[in-house]
């Protein structure tokens, strides 16, 4: 809706000009980031810790690397996940139980972090399609791919989508598109899937259906609003599942993945 | 309802019994029988009595018997002096000339018999405006709206650049009663807010309150803006019109029997859209719509000398679409029809019956994969006033009435098969009010103005009712009976405003007024957006009670060419509005639990220096302000700064009439830039650097300020005929004020930051041509 006004906007603003600005902001002291991922499919766990930067700062991120992860599930059984570099952590071969709760722990500098998320029952993904659609406000004409799943009847479901093109996935933040069944719940869901630029004949397009959960699933909402230059009226640091006042989100998710060539 | 009676005691024992007539009629413009609305009538024998006219022109003063100079005067028009032998009741009328241009430099010389209503009237600093006297004054594509002018005055500041929304005294956007002919219009403006509704062609008079707010106007916290339709011509037919950049407009207006009644009908179409099709830009799909009209109509007719029907209308609507793939229009409609009767001499009574309409429909799509959304929000209001005009020291008003409020938050419907049809529960309430208010005069110095307003809020049954918890989460909800109170508010709104008369060049005034605010706007958007919902105060959420008080001086320099005004003022409200994190506004049922509730306080000082009459008119109006808010949920629970919190603003509007046949003008304005909420910091989250925050509006934009000049000309005029042209230049020196400043990963180097500042206009040139047939 949003960017349906500001292209509204955009139309009758025939004089409108951007250019990089320099703005003073204030320091403040660096915050604790965790982002971390349990993915059903690949039945890993995936962990990254850094710090919050100052704004305008072009270097990397500082990394924890001297943390101790565990994750804890439903029985209260608990697995490190381990240190593997550059402020990652990993388990691997840890295969889900649905429709059960996982506890992550993040124990460092005597403060301990905890996340619990909630790994859903995987929705299956129905063949890719896709359209035709001609030049569109300097969009060069091509096809777009419509995302297409059979919604679970009588339950709130929650999802990710991520694209790939040509076995290249696009996991960046503000390359995700979120889908929940409010509107649509039991439903036989369509969405075409529109990106910057339109797919042309001979691409090859993967989609991955996350079914996560709903703390998750807001988190997205509320970044995805933040993020990637959009204006709102009162920004905020959105609401996550950590303790501690920490950042970033700890999300078990059920996926799968389908693919498509384009033909003409 | 103690104290109201107290009051109506009061003005009783003031009534003495002498040998006493009344004169009363009504006060008109001689070029085309409309009716003047707040002309003055004076007693050059006695100090400090007098009165004015109502918004039907109708006057009325009882006087001891005797012989009187009464003179009747009005803005734009030569004073006239009547003689009157007071020994019976006498009936009245007159109509007042427009002075021609000759006489212009000699006006000013009548006119320094008295010409200080600024200095005497109880009310304190009334916005007033006649689209008329602002026709040269340069705005955004030579586009005249008279809501961008209002922001030029002293405690006015605009919602954002080019736009017509506006925030007085710190209030929100939503706590301005914006009513036409009476009825409230819930979306005063076209494209995003670039345009106004109204459009000056149709317009008679336009009065904004922000303080000392009168008894009879309610339901908006922090201003009323009383915008008053013309009548339409009732002496000849006449055709007047422009042609602009935007829009054109035209206006016909006639008799329907002379002097008996008229109508009016005024359109206003826009046509970006056509320059789109001229384009031929392939990318651009064909059947792209971009456009909004208006029509106001107006017919009005004198059934017998003493009874008279208005009935007037306005329906506006915006329309965008891209092909069959979107479409959206939003749109107000409006009506009114009003009853006046003159039941003796000195009562006068207005029956109306109100009827207002604001809806949107977005669709996307067509046939199997389409889908649209629609909400709106009706009133249905029945009026009745009485103004009594005691004696020639106390007017009496009062009145009652009530509305029944439709709220559709939203639908979506469709043959889409993705999603299922969704209609968000109707909600219904009921608002009532009944004021009485006295404006009296105490001897030769004092003049007040008090009442008391009663207000009632019922929210009625039909939806579900909900509970929430603290957090917001969805405790209960049980389903209840149309028809049935769910949730009754009401309170008393004590008015009061009062003047001191130190000598007939200088004054102090005073005012004071508690206003209850039932219905509240919810926005996210940092534009005006035909989407920003209105929501009832409900079991749930409570009304906005605002509490304001000003102080006042005023002096009139050099015989009244000066006036210079003096304000401050303190509001403190309670119960305002805002979000919880990440509040999804859309389509929801629960939408209660995810607003939060706070307290605003707003302070600050105004000054306006004016040049009323001459050659070279206009103003200047400076404005240091604050405007705070504190909610236990937002920013730890400490104090912030109201994105509207601008603590300079400065307004400079000059007029120069050259001689007849050409005017330049020139605005030029500044302000501190907006509260704005920046990061602190950043992190990164999926591969994309996302902004870190710390504090809510603890940054500002950078100051706004530009300067705008425009240049009439009044081309030869013939009998029947006059025309001009304007050509108006806004931002002359394009300044890039910031509109908004994002805050992105560069594209050009991953990794990297950047805060992006966009500009929207940049040195804007117009022409307009005005027409008249007469």
């Amino acid at each position: 809706m949003k960017n349906l006004l500001y292209l509204l906007g955009c139309i009758i603003i025939i004089s409108s000009c951007q250019k990089v600005i320099d703005v003073d902001l204030n320091e403040t002291d660096p915050k604790f980031v965790i982002e971390a991922n349990y993915t059903a499919e690949d039945s890993t766990v995936s962990v990254k810790i850094t710090f919050t930067s100052s704004y305008f700062d072009a270097s990397a991120p500082t990394t924890v690397n001297n943390a101790t992860v565990v994750i804890t599930d439903h029985l209260g059984m608990s697995l490190p996940v381990t240190f593997i570099g550059n402020g990652m952590y990993e388990l691997t071969n840890y295969v889900p139980i649905f429709e059960t709760n996982y506890t992550l722990t993040v124990t460092q500098g005597g403060v301990t972090y905890t996340a619990v998320s909630t790994m859903h029952t995987p929705v299956a993904l129905e063949d890719i399609t896709y359209e035709y659609y001609p030049a569109f406000f300097g969009l060069e004409p091509g096809y777009v791919c419509d995302l297409n799943f059979l919604d679970p009847a009588g339950v709130e479901n929650y999802y990710v989508i991520a694209l790939s093109l040509n076995g290249v996935p696009d996991t960046k933040l503000t390359s995700l598109f979120i889908q929940n069944d409010a509107f649509s719940d039991g439903n036989f869901v369509t969405r075409p899937l529109f990106k910057d630029e339109f797919n042309q004949v001979g691409d090859t397009v993967g989609m991955e259906l996350r079914s996560v959960d709903k703390v998750t699933y807001q988190y997205y909402y509320e970044i995805l609003s933040i993020a990637g230059g959009q204006t709102t009226a009162a920004p905020s640091n959105p609401a996550n599942n950590w303790d501690n006042e920490a950042l970033g989100y700890f999300s078990a998710y059920s996926n799968n993945r389908k693919e498509v060539v384009i033909e003409e | 309802m103690k104290l109201g009676l107290t009051v109506v005691f009061t003005f009783l024992l003031s009534i003495t019994f002498s040998q006493k007539y009344t004169i009363s009629g009504s006060i008109k413009d001689a070029t085309n029988g409309e009716d003047i609305y707040g002309a003055s009538v004076v007693v050059k024998e006695l100090d400090n009595v007098g009165t004015t006219s109502n918004a039907y022109g109708f006057y009325s003063i009882t006087l001891e018997e005797g012989e009187y100079t009464l003179i009747y005067r009005s803005t734009g028009f030569e004073n006239q002096e009547v003689k009157i032998s007071l020994t019976q009741d006498l009936n009245y009328n007159i109509e007042l000339k427009m002075p021609d241009d000759v006489q212009e430099i000699a006006e000013v010389k009548v006119n320094a018999v008295k010409e200080n209503d600024n200095i005497t009237s109880s009310e304190m600093n009334v916005t007033r405006f006649d689209p008329k006297s602002i026709e040269t004054i340069p705005v955004l594509f030579g586009e005249k709206d008279i809501m961008k002018t209002l922001q030029l005055t002293p405690g006015i500041k605009t919602a954002g650049e080019g736009n017509s929304g506006f925030y007085v005294r710190g209030g929100g956007a939503d706590q301005n009663l914006i009513l036409l002919d009476e009825a409230p219009v819930y979306n005063a403006s076209h494209l995003l807010g670039f345009f106004s509704v109204f459009n000056s062609d149709a317009i008679k008079d336009v009065s904004l309150y922000k303080s000392g707010i009168a008894p009879e106007y309610g339901g908006r916290a922090s201003s009323v803006v009383d915008v008053k339709m013309r009548d339409g011509n009732n002496k000849k037919f006449n055709a007047s019109g422009g042609i602009g950049l935007i829009s054109s407009r035209l206006t016909l207006e006639a008799p329907i029997v002379k002097d008996k009644g008229s109508f009016i009908i005024s359109g206003r179409r826009s046509y970006a859209d056509l320059f789109l099709g001229l384009s031929k830009n392939e990318d651009i799909p064909d059947n792209t719509k971009l456009f909004f009209y208006d029509l106001n109509a107006k017919a009005n007719y004198r059934i017998s000398e003493k009874d008279r029907i208005y009935l007037s209308g306005y329906f506006g609507r915006d329309k965008f679409g891209l092909g069959d793939a979107f479409g959206f229009n939003w749109g107000n409609a409006t009506g009114t029809l009003r009853w006046n009767r003159i039941i003796n001499q000195k009562l006068f009574s207005n029956t109306t019956l109100v009827y207002s309409n604001f809806d949107y429909e977005f669709t996307i799509g067509e046939g199997d994969e389409g889908f649209g959304v629609r909400s709106s929000i009706q009133d249905w209001n029945l009026k009745q006033d009485f103004s009594y005009y005691i004696n020639s020291n106390n007017t009496l008003k009062m009145g009652l009435n009530g509305i029944h409020h439709t709220f559709k938050p939203g639908a979506l419907t469709g043959d889409n098969q993705t999603f299922n049809e969704i209609v968000l529960e109707s909600r219904y309430a009921i608002e009532l009010g009944a004021y009485i208010q006295n404006e009296t005069k105490l001897g030769t110095r004092w003049n007040f103005m008090y009442g008391l307003r009663y207000s009632g809020f019922s929210y009625l049954g039909g939806p579900n009712k909900y509970e929430f918890a603290e957090d917001g989460t969805t405790l209960s909800s049980e389903k209840t009976e149309r028809w049935t109170t769910v949730k009754y508010y009401h309170g008393l709104e004590p008015r009061l405003s009062g003047s001191f008369i130190i000598s007939e060049n200088n004054s102090i005034k005073l005012g004071y007024n508690r206003i209850f605010q039932y219905l509240h706007q919810l926005s996210n958007s940092t534009t005006s957006s035909p989407t920003d919902n209105w929501v009832p105060s409900s079991n749930n959420v409570k009304p906005q009670i605002a509490d304001q008080i000003a102080l006042g001086y005023y002096q009139n320099l050099n015989k009244n060419m000066f006036r210079i005004s003096t304000e401050i003022y303190y509001k403190h409200l309670q119960n305002q509005i805002d979000y919880r994190n990440g509040a999804d506004l859309f389509l929801n049922n629960e939408v209660e639990g995810d607003l939060v509730y706070g307290i605003g306080r707003a302070y600050g000082f105004e000054l306006q220096v004016e040049k009323k009459k001459g050659k070279f008119t206009g103003w200047i109006s400076y404005t240091l302000s604050r405007s705070l808010r504190q909610f236990d949920q937002i920013n730890d629970g400490k104090e912030f700064s109201a994105r509207q919190d601008r603590i300079h603003d400065i307004s400079i509007v000059a007029m120069y009439k050259i001689n007849k046949a050409l005017a330049v003008s020139a605005n030029w304005l500044y302000y501190t830039g907006d509260a704005v909420t920046f990061p602190s910091g950043k992190y990164e989250i999926a591969g994309t650097f996302v902004p870190y925050y710390t504090e809510r509006n603890g940054y500002r934009m950078p100051d706004y300020h530009r300067m705008d000049i425009g240049l009439t000309w009044y081309m030869k005029e013939r009998k029947k005929f006059e025309h001009n042209l304007n050509v108006s230049v806004y931002n002359l020196y394009a300044r890039e004020n910031a509109f908004a400043i994002s805050f992105q990963e560069d594209p050009d180097n991953p990794g990297a930051t950047q805060a992006v500042q966009t500009t929207l206009f940049k040195l804007v040139p117009s022409i307009t041509y005005n027409f008249n047939f007469k």
